[in-house]
């Protein structure tokens, strides 16, 4: 019984003992010299770095990125081939604005052109210009009723 | 609050590797003898947790940092070709046995008040005494030295330290055992203590 208690204090104090001498490594480990800790901290980026390509590559990070979100939720709640045609929606948004662009500037011209010749139309004829040859021809092609 | 079984995030990956680096990098340190050759240990080590495991839980990062880092320098003696040299010193400590006339509580108490104590001319001898401690962990052989250092610097408990060192819990308990006699004995020879 003796030899038992005896032995169980000589663990507690192998145990005491070494904490206090890896307490002194800790230490020790603190003490690293600059160059070393940079290291350390470039190595530690680098990591996190890959961790996010990892996360990003695996299946389940588009629904972890939508998760992030308040409105991720939804996202994340859908299936791997609508999240992937979720993706596509925001280039048709694009693709369908510029178009609306388009079709607006030409409208503009068009109308920009159109009130252009109705204030030539309804303007006065100078004399001057029955004697231009262009506008003579254009009389004289003028399609007759 | 996150269930214990949560992934990891990126935070939490971040703070884990910063807690553990430098005493990765020192453990490294005490089995390679190189900074260079540590660092780019760490390194690796570091690279393979993010890749591999980092969507697990964060509460088990500790341990499998730990394992990946044995193999990582596991994987650098191979690399180097020194697998002779490695194969003596894993077995020089099989035949040291703990010396019993060791008065370990003596040694707690003189480490315990030298390294407590804060006037300047102490602090000298507190410098040098981290110093001794630093030196003699490193001349300890490899797997007491790996039982020590998980054992009592990361304070894994006795299962984990085996699942990471690959033994039995009884092997951990003697390597453990035998490296705080060893740097007990030790340190007395270099003066400290009784």
């Amino acid at each position: 019984m003796r030899a038992i208690s005896h032995t169980s204090e000589n663990h507690a104090l192998e145990a005491r003992l070494g904490l206090r001498l890896a307490g002194g490594l800790t230490a020790r480990a603190e003490c690293l010299p600059h160059d070393v800790t940079e290291r350390l901290r470039f190595a530690r980026e680098q990591a996190l770095a890959r961790a996010r390509e990892a996360r990003l590559a695996s299946p389940d990070g588009a629904a972890v990125v939508g998760m992030s979100g308040a409105g991720g939720l939804l996202l994340g709640s859908l299936s791997p081939w609508l999240q992937r045609a979720a993706s596509v929606l925001p280039l048709l948004v694009l693709l369908g604005g510029l178009m609306l662009i388009e079709q607006w500037s030409t409208r503009e011209r068009v109308l920009a052109a159109a009130e252009i010749d109705t204030l030539l139309l309804v303007d006065a004829l100078p004399p001057t210009a029955y004697s231009d040859p262009g506008f003579a021809e254009f009389l004289r092609s003028e399609p007759q009723p | 609050m996150r269930p214990p079984t949560a992934l990891a995030s990126d935070k939490e990956l971040s703070d884990f590797l910063k807690s553990v680096e430098k005493r990765a990098f020192k453990r490294t340190v005490y089995a390679v003898r190189s900074d260079d050759s540590a660092l780019d240990i760490v390194q690796d080590a570091m690279i393979r947790l993010a890749e591999k495991y980092a969507d697990r839980p964060a509460a088990e990062l500790p341990l499998i940092f730990q394992r990946i880092l044995s193999n990582a320098t596991m994987d650098w003696f191979r690399r180097e070709k020194v697998r002779n040299a490695l194969m003596t010193n894993l077995s020089e400590f099989e035949s040291s046995e703990p010396d019993g006339d060791f008065d370990l509580l003596e040694m707690l108490q003189a480490v315990e008040g030298s390294l407590g104590t804060e006037s300047a001319a102490d602090a000298v001898s507190r410098a040098q005494i981290l110093h001794l401690i630093d030196e003699q962990v490193a001349e300890l052989p490899a797997r007491q030295r790996e039982a020590f250092l998980l054992r009592y610097w990361e304070e894994f408990d006795v299962a984990e330290t085996a699942a990471v060192m690959g033994c039995s819990q009884g092997s951990v308990k003697t390597h453990c055992s035998r490296a705080v006699h060893a740097l007990s004995k030790s340190l007395r020879a270099k003066g400290i203590g009784p």
